[in-house]
């Protein structure tokens, strides 16, 4: 029964979880480093509402995607409606897992280096979410090449892909 | 922004502007405890903020402390939702509160300390943080709306908090 219910939440909700603890993690370095850096308190404020926000963001997905599957499986008219659902909760998680990418690299970049590597790994880990996102909004059976959706999907994915890797550099 | 002190003192002199002022920055506050604190609901709530508001006018020459006017009215509002309460249910007015009422009111007091902090900040800082977390708005949202690099967002977050916390420490 659980395992059924796992399998229903799929990777909208994986993807939203990760970048939420890659924001929890952005969190941990940047108090670690607030002693030599006097903003460090200003990015774990952001780097939590961060979390906060990608932990509602994947439970909303796991709830649209399940209902997605049903409507599916039972095609009616209101299948247009769940499936346009579907597209926008990971257009949000790719976003707000691009910012945590976007906030681990200023961490990257600022922190105390004991613990920079934990900032460079929370950018990967928010990049590797931000593109997992970003398929599934391109997936999505309602989704057009075009689409603006699907633009921003990739753009944040991108942008989140460059965070991770000025990050990774960050220090070597 | 007006001192409380000095709403206090404009009110008492009969200027109908800072009435007007003390309903603005206090309807909210009133509201909240009725809705968040005592789950007033509807033509209730609105009652009790109406009821609030005409001992406030009735009352203020009363207030010893004009500085201690946010308190003070808290505990106007309070007494009049117990009444409120008490009516609906046709019993005499009690002083039984309802569960978690103090640290209820300790939460909405500290949010609107928070908020009248952030009014004081300069309109830039007030933009970016609003729409940070209240908004939800992402990075490259606020700084396609606001003109300002993205990549500067973050850093310019941080900025604002560190002057709002500094408005914050007594």
């Amino acid at each position: 029964m659980s395992n059924q219910h796992d399998a229903t939440r799929g990777a909208g909700y994986a993807a939203g979880r990760t970048a939420a603890a890659g924001a929890r993690l952005v969190a941990d370095v940047a108090r670690a480093s607030q002693d030599s850096w006097p903003d460090a308190t200003g990015v774990v404020a952001q780097a939590n509402a961060l979390s906060d926000r990608l932990e509602v963001l994947a439970e909303a997905d796991a709830d649209v995607f399940a209902a997605a599957l049903v409507a599916l499986a039972t095609p009616s008219a209101e299948l247009e409606r769940h499936m346009q659902r579907a597209a926008a909760l990971p257009l949000e998680i790719a976003e707000a897992a691009a910012d945590v990418a976007a906030l681990a690299l200023v961490v990257a970049e600022r922190c105390d280096g004991l613990v920079r590597a934990d900032a460079a790994g929370a950018a990967a880990l928010a990049a590797g979410a931000s593109a997992a996102a970003a398929h599934l909004v391109r997936a999505n059976l309602t989704v057009k090449p075009d689409d603006p959706r699907l633009v921003n999907a990739l753009r944040a994915a991108d942008d989140a892909r460059y965070s991770a890797s000025r990050a990774l550099d960050a220090g070597v | 922004m007006p001192s409380d002190e000095q709403l206090v003192a404009r009110c008492l002199a009969g200027d109908q502007e800072a009435w007007n002022d003390l309903v603005r920055s206090y309807s909210r506050y009133v509201f909240a405890i009725c809705s968040q604190g005592y789950r007033l609901q509807g033509a209730d709530a609105e009652d009790a903020f109406q009821d609030v508001f005409v001992r406030v006018y009735g009352r203020l020459g009363s207030l010893r402390n004009p500085e201690a006017l946010r308190p003070w009215i808290a505990q106007l509002t309070r007494r009049v939702c117990l009444d409120r309460i008490a009516a609906g249910k046709r019993e005499e007015p009690s002083d039984v509160e309802p569960d978690g009422i103090e640290s209820t009111i300790e939460q909405l007091d500290e949010a609107f300390a928070v908020r009248e902090a952030l009014e004081e900040l300069p309109e830039e800082c007030q933009e970016v943080l609003d729409r940070f977390f209240c908004r939800d708005e992402s990075y490259r949202t606020i700084g396609e709306e606001l003109g300002i690099p993205s990549g500067t967002i973050a850093s310019r977050i941080s900025r604002c908090l560190a002057r709002l916390r500094r408005r914050l420490e007594p």
